[in-house]
């Protein structure tokens, strides 16, 4: 293979990359501000491709149009998840946030397989691409990753300019000093669960827009983002972007010269070797 | 003088042990308020249920004439009621200026960005961290996390302050200028209840003293009183016949 056939790897590898950061950056949100794994991830990603799915087969809306209902939508699941499986759990030992989230994911996918069946689906979405030598880069890759610095962007802004960021940083940092300075706390949490969950959709419906999805598909897209948020350090949604083009840069170098079953082996063989090596995070130098 | 907080009756167990035992007392308007008492006497407690972290089992708290007995902290901050902790609480991953900016976002006055940013700095430079304002506040000293406490409070721009200890574990420099701190919060309008062990810092700062032992009020009056009331010295002292006996000394 050609040098410029791996160069051309490792860039559509990055623009892959930086949708599973989007995914990580909800995953890593919520468990930077609560200190909750939150395992309705998968099937909050999986919801989002299947929100593309519906609503661009059945309510014939074009495919990128669906990303705000999306958002908006995974917010307001987001809260009544929060409400239903995440609140009692506050401050209680992890493993119960744990079991909770990881339940009603379950209940989620069941539901999901006895209506749709874990068949393939296949949105068809076209964007004219870019060609450079003899590779042509998909639009919908191109169009995933601008969408991806987008929203990122957007997270950044809200929680570094604005009082509710300032708000939801404060209950990061320390919950009980929070509430006593005026923040209600609560409603924090819920907001930062809420966002997070938005967050895992709006990747999962970019996702949909790339590759063909099963009902099953949140669990592999999980598994990438606990390997991207370990990459970019816990609690770090700007670690966890930069951990997933990382990871995606990775998959890009890998893939001209393995079989693609292998990739799953070498993303955890990175993972453990992060863990041991890197604790806090190959990205998370800022933090003290 | 009017009654900025009014504690009626409050009590509250934590299961058979009466922590705070139908304790009554007010503070006025621009008074300092010291209470002392040995450890586990329901100082810490009593604070909690001022500010609603406890709901007392009993009793009433008015704060300006409000009710807020069991009302949720940040209601309770949101009026202008703030307090320190005894073992500092600071924001992780925030710098100093950062930290105070949350204060006073989300305090009495909840002011908007770019206002709490210079509330934040005005409380920063009045407890002395004016050359710490971008330092992460994990990075400080005990001393400067204690101050930390304190600006953040200040930032609010609080009625109340609540003070818990907020001079244990510094050196005597920096207790004294700590106490210039307190002292000059007080001249800005600022009501203060504090909690503190060092007996000179307090006697010499408070207007009046409450003595709690076994969650309930042993003595109140000026320090002078205070100190010399054979009650309160058995208390710290536990031996009855050397506390008359340092009793009749004082006296003399």
């Amino acid at each position: 293979m050609s040098l410029f056939g791996i160069i051309a790897s490792i860039i559509d590898g990055v623009l892959v990359g930086s949708v599973y950061g989007l995914a990580a950056m909800g995953l890593t949100l919520i468990w930077g501000v609560m200190d909750v794994v939150n395992l309705t991830h998968g099937s909050m990603i999986v919801a989002g491709m299947f929100a593309l799915y519906l609503l661009t087969s059945v309510l014939g809306i074009t495919p990128y149009a669906t990303l705000l209902p999306v958002l908006v939508g995974g917010f307001l699941v987001g809260l009544a998840l929060y409400w239903i499986a995440v609140h009692r759990m506050i401050g209680r030992a992890p493993l119960m946030s744990l079991l909770s989230t990881f339940s009603v994911n379950l209940v989620l996918i069941g539901l999901g397989t006895a209506v749709w069946g874990t068949v393939l689906f296949n949105v068809p979405v076209s964007f004219p691409g870019v060609t450079w030598q003899r590779y042509t880069f998909p639009g919908t890759h191109l169009l995933a990753a601008a969408l991806t610095a987008v929203i990122a962007a957007c997270l950044y802004v809200f929680l570094y300019r604005t009082r509710l960021g300032k708000a939801i940083r404060a209950v990061a940092g320390n919950r009980q000093a929070a509430e006593l300075m005026g923040i209600p706390t609560t409603r924090v949490l819920a907001l930062a669960f809420a966002l997070g969950v938005a967050l895992a959709g709006v990747s999962g419906m970019l996702i949909a827009t790339l590759f063909p999805f099963t009902l099953l598909s949140g669990d592999a897209y999980q598994l990438k983002s606990f390997v991207v948020i370990v990459l970019g350090g816990l609690g770090n949604p700007t670690g966890a972007l930069l951990g997933g083009i990382a990871l995606g840069l990775l998959e890009g170098l890998v893939t001209p010269f393995i079989p693609v079953s292998w990739t799953l082996v070498i993303e955890f063989a990175l993972f453990v070797t992060v863990l041991i090596a890197f604790p806090r995070g190959v990205f998370a130098l800022r933090r003290s | 003088m009017t009654a900025i907080l009014e504690v009626q009756e409050v009590g509250k167990s934590f299961g058979g042990v009466r922590a705070v035992d139908r304790l009554s007392f007010v503070i006025e308007e621009r008074e300092i308020l010291g209470l002392i008492g040995p450890n586990g006497a329901g100082k810490s407690t009593l604070f909690n249920l001022i500010n609603g972290v406890f709901r007392p089992d009993a009793g009433r708290v008015r704060f300006c004439g409000a009710d807020i007995t069991g009302a949720s902290p940040h209601r309770v901050a949101r009026l202008g009621l703030a307090r320190t902790h005894q073992i500092v609480q600071p924001l992780e991953a925030m710098t100093v200026l950062e930290n105070c900016a949350v204060g006073a976002c989300f305090g009495r006055e909840n002011l908007p960005r770019a206002r709490a940013q210079e509330a934040a700095r005005e409380a920063a430079v009045f407890v002395g961290l004016e050359d710490r304002l971008d330092t992460p506040a994990a990075q400080l000293t005990i001393a400067g996390k204690k101050r930390l406490e304190l600006a953040r409070a200040l930032a609010a721009q609080p009625l109340l302050l609540l003070l818990d200890e907020v001079l244990a574990g510094l050196n005597p420099t920096e207790v004294e200028r700590m106490i210039g701190v307190i002292r000059r919060l007080r001249e800005r309008g600022i009501t203060i209840l504090i909690i503190e062990h060092l007996m000179q810092a307090i006697m010499s700062l408070s207007d009046r003293i409450v003595v709690l032992n076994y969650g309930k009020r042993l003595a109140e009056g000026t320090p002078a009183s205070v100190a010399n009331d054979p009650q309160v010295i058995e208390a710290y002292l536990g031996d009855p016949a050397l506390a008359r006996e340092l009793a009749g000394k004082t006296r003399a």
